[in-house]
C-alpha cells in the first residue's frame, strides 16, 4: 500500500527521475559533467583527455562494484576482461573492416563469454579463492595477448582506428559520460529488481541464500557475465579512443586502479566509485604531470589514500555520504539530496 | 613386509596429494631424460626460492588470515638491502682479494636482507595491520587483502621515488669456477642459493614444530580465542608471524640478487608464483607449500623448455585453474576452510 501511495504523491518529474535512478543532486552532477568541457580551464584538449580517463575509470568501477559490492567476489582480472573486449573490437575493425561501433558491441559479447567461463569455473570457490581464480585467469589472458604476436603484435601494440574521425576529444568526452551513466543505469535497474536482493543474499551468506530457495549458480554466473560484458564494451571504447592497444592495459596494476576507486567510493553503492573517480583521478593526473620529476608520487598518494580509507573508513565515500550528509534538517535540501522518497 | 608397505602406498597414490606428487615425479624424470639434467637443476633452484616465498605467504594466510598481495615487495626490500650492503663489500674485495670477506661477505648481505625483511614486516604490522585489526575485524579477509594491495602499490612507488627505477644488480656473490653436477655446470651462487633456502626452510619447519613459540603460532592459527585463554600473548605472536613471513621473503630476495636485480616491480613475478603455489597446495600447510613450490617450479621449467619463454604464466595458471575446478581447496588442503571463505 505504502509504495502505491508514494507513487501517487510523486509528480511526473520525480517519477522520471526515479525511473532514471537519479536524485536531484545526481541530475545536477550529470548536467555539470555535460557542460564541464565548455568552462574555461576544462576546455583544453589535454585536460579533456584526463577527464575521459576519469570517465573510463568511473564506468569501470561501477561495473566492478556490481560484482564486488553485491555478490562479494572481487574480480581481480577485471582489466584483463576489458582488454579482451578491446582486443576483439580492435581486431574486428582492423581485419574484418567492421565499423568500430558494431565492433565495440562484439567486444562486449566476447567479454561476456569470458565472464561466463570465469563465473562457471569459479562457482565452487568462494571469497579469496574466487578472487585468485579470476586473477590467474587475467594473468593467463594477458600472457596470451603478449605471446600471440601474429594476432596482437604483442608488446608493440596494435594501432586501432578511432571512433570519431576528428582530432578533437569532445565527442569522446560526451560518449564516455553517456557510457558512465548507462552503465550505472543498467546496473541499478538490475540491482533494484528482485535480482539485486538475490545478489545481496548470496554475497552475505551463500548457504542461507541457498536455503531460502535462491539458485546461486544462475545469479552468480549472470552477475559475472553482465559485469564482464560492461567491461568489454568499455575496453572497446578505451581501444578506439587511445588508438593504440598494448597488453599493458590488462595488467593487474590497472585492475588495482579500478578497485581502489571502487572501494574508496564505497562498495555496494554503484554510484560511489563513479562520483569519486572524477575528482580523485583528476587530481592524480595533475600531480603526475606537474611533479614529473618525482615519478611515482601520484601512485604513492593513491596507495596511501587506499590504505587510510581501508583502515579508518572501510565503508568509503558512499557510507560517509549516507551517514553525515544525507539527512539534513532543511526539507528542500533533503529533497535535493534524496529525491522524493517515503 | 614389502607387501604391507605396498598396501600403504597404493591408497595414498589414489589421493590427490599422492597422485599429483607421483605425476610430477614421473614428468620430471621423463623431461630430464628427454631434455637433459639441467632441467632438473633449474627446477630445484627455482623451487627452493619459491618455497621460501610461498612458506611466508602460507604463514600469513594460515595464521593471520591475511591474503598477502604485498609479499613480493618484501622480496624487493630484501634484494635492495642486499644490494646496498654488498656493493661496498665487493669494492673492498676488489682491493683486498685475500680478505675473509670473499667468502663471508655475501652472507652478511643475505643476513642483512633477512633482518631488513623482518623489520619491514614488523613496521607494516605496527602501522597498517595492527590499526585495522584494532578497529574492526568484520570482513577481515577482504579488507586486509585490499590493504595489502595498497601496501604493494605504496612500496613499489616508494622504491621508484627514492631509489629510481633502474636495475640495481650485481654480477655474482661468490667468484670462481662453476660447480659441475651430473654434467651440468651450475654457478656457485645458484648452489648456495639453494642450500640457503633449504637450510632456512628446514630450520623454519623445526621451529614451527618443536619450539614453544612455534607451537604458539600454530595454536593461534587454529583458534585465536583458545590461544588467548591459555595465556598466549596474541599481539606478540602476530608481530612475530608477520616479521617471520616477511623475513622469509626478504632472504629469498637477498640470496637471489644475482638473478633478479632490484628494481621497483621485481617482486611481482615471485608473488604470482607464490600465489600459484599457495592456491595449488592449499592453505596453512608448510610441507604442502614446499612440495607445491617444487611442482610449480617443475611446471614453469617444463613450460619454458617445451612451449617457450613467456608462456610461463599462461600454462601453469591454466593448469592450476583446471585443478581448482576438481579440488577447490587445493591439493594438500583440507576441506574445512572457514574464515577464508568470506
Amino acid at each position: 500500500m505504502d509504495t502505491i501511495k508514494n507513487e501517487l504523491q510523486m509528480n511526473s518529474f520525480d517519477r522520471v527521475l526515479d525511473k532514471l535512478c537519479l536524485t536531484p543532486i545526481g541530475l545536477a552532477g550529470l548536467i555539470l559533467l555535460l557542460i564541464l568541457p565548455f568552462i574555461p580551464p576544462f576546455n583544453q584538449e589535454y585536460i579533456l583527455r584526463w577527464l575521459i580517463y576519469c570517465g573510463f575509470i568511473a564506468a569501470m568501477s561501477v561495473g566492478f562494484d556490481f560484482t564486488a559490492g553485491y555478490i562479494n567476489i572481487v574480480n581481480f582480472g577485471y582489466m584483463a576482461v576489458a582488454g579482451t573486449g578491446g582486443y576483439t573490437s580492435a581486431l574486428l575493425v582492423i581485419n574484418a573492416g567492421l565499423s568500430p561501433w558494431i565492433a565495440m558491441v562484439a567486444g562486449g559479447v566476447s567479454s561476456a563469454i569470458l565472464g561466463l567461463v570465469i563465473g562457471m569455473i569459479s562457482l565452487r570457490l568462494r571469497g579469496i579463492f574466487a578472487a585468485c581464480l579470476s586473477w590467474f585467469f587475467g594473468l593467463a589472458v594477458m600472457g596470451l595477448a603478449v605471446k600471440m604476436v601474429w594476432l596482437t603484435r604483442g608488446p608493440l601494440g596494435l594501432r586501432v582506428p578511432r571512433l570519431f574521425e576528428t582530432e578533437s576529444n569532445f565527442p569522446f568526452y560526451f560518449l564516455i559520460i553517456i557510457l558512465v551513466y548507462l552503465t550505472y543505469l543498467i546496473c541499478k535497474w538490475v540491482v533494484r529488481s528482485k535480482m539485486g536482493l538475490a545478489f545481496q543474499a548470496i554475497g552475505q551468506n551463500m548457504d542461507a541464500a541457498r536455503t531460502s530457495g535462491i539458485d546461486p549458480v544462475f545469479y552468480r554466473v549472470f552477475n559475472f557475465t553482465m559485469s564482464c560484458a560492461i567491461a568489454g564494451v568499455l575496453g572497446g571504447f578505451y581501444a578506439h579512443f587511445y588508438g593504440i592497444l598494448t597488453p599493458d592495459m590488462m595488467h593487474t596494476s590497472k585492475t588495482v586502479e579500478v578497485l581502489a576507486v571502487a572501494y574508496i567510493g564505497g562498495r555496494g553503492s554503484l554510484w560511489g566509485g563513479a562520483v569519486v573517480a572524477f575528482p580523485f583521478i583528476f587530481l592524480m593526473e595533475i600531480v603526475r604531470s606537474t611533479l614529473s620529476n618525482l615519478p611515482g608520487l601520484n601512485l604513492v598518494i593513491y596507495a596511501l589514500v587506499l590504505i587510510l580509507v581501508m583502515i579508518y573508513y572501510p565503508g568509503g565515500f558512499s557510507y560517509f555520504y549516507d551517514t553525515h550528509i544525507r539527512q539534513p534538517k532543511n526539507r528542500a535540501l533533503r529533497y535535493f539530496l534524496n529525491g522524493r522518497d517515503v | 613386509m614389502s607387501k604391507n608397505y605396498m598396501s600403504h602406498i597404493l591408497p595414498w597414490l589414489k589421493t590427490a596429494p599422492g597422485m599429483s606428487i607421483a605425476i610430477s615425479i614421473v614428468v620430471a624424470v621423463a623431461a630430464t631424460i628427454d631434455a637433459g639434467p639441467y632441467l632438473l637443476v633449474n627446477m630445484v633452484v627455482t623451487g627452493g626460492m619459491l618455497a621460501l616465498v610461498a612458506t611466508g605467504l602460507t604463514l600469513m594466510l594460515g595464521v593471520l588470515n591475511i591474503p598477502m598481495f604485498a609479499h613480493g615487495e618484501y622480496f624487493m626490500i630484501g634484494s635492495l638491502i642486499a644490494y646496498y650492503i654488498f656493493t661496498p663489500i665487493s669494492e673492498f674485495i676488489l682491493e683486498h682479494p685475500e680478505s675473509w670477506l670473499v667468502t663471508f661477505g655475501p652472507f652478511i648481505a643475505i643476513i642483512g636482507a633477512l633482518v631488513g625483511g623482518a623489520i619491514a614486516g614488523a613496521i607494516s604490522e605496527k602501522l597498517v595491520f595492527g590499526p585495522l585489526r584494532r578497529r574492526s575485524t568484520d570482513n577481515w579477509v577482504m579488507n586486509s587483502f585490499l590493504l595489502t594491495v595498497g601496501l604493494s602499490v605504496l612500496l613499489i612507488n616508494l622504491h621508484q621515488l627514492i631509489f629510481g627505477a633502474d636495475f640495481k644488480g650485481i654480477v655474482g656473490y661468490w667468484q670462481g669456477m662453476p660447480i659441475s653436477i651430473a654434467d651440468v655446470y651450475v654457478s656457485k651462487d645458484r648452489v648456495m642459493a639453494f642450500i640457503i633456502s633449504a637450510v632456512i626452510v628446514a630450520l623454519f619447519y623445526l621451529f614451527m614444530t618443536y619450539t614453544r613459540t612455534g607451537m604458539a603460532i600454530r595454536a593461534v592459527s587454529q583458534d585465536i580465542t583458545g590461544a588467548e585463554i591459555v595465556g598466549i600473548d596474541i599481539e606478540k605472536i602476530v608481530l612475530l608471524t608477520i616479521a617471520l613471513a616477511c623475513a622469509l621473503a626478504g632472504v629469498a630476495g637477498g640470496s637471489l640478487l644475482f638473478m633478479y636485480p632490484s628494481y621497483p616491480t621485481v617482486g611481482l613475478e615471485p608473488l604470482y608464483m607464490a600465489w600459484f603455489v599457495v592456491i595449488l597446495s592449499g592453505l596453512g600447510n608448510i610441507l604442502g607449500a614446499v612440495t607445491g613450490a617444487f611442482i610449480v617450479a617443475l611446471l614453469k621449467v617444463i613450460t619454458m623448455e617445451y612451449v617457450g619463454a613467456g608462456w610461463d604464466f599462461v600454462v601453469p595458471s591454466a593448469l592450476i585453474m583446471f585443478i581448482l575446478i576438481f579440488k577447490p581447496s587445493g591439493i594438500f588442503g583440507s576441506d574445512v576452510r572457514g574464515v577464508l571463505d568470506k
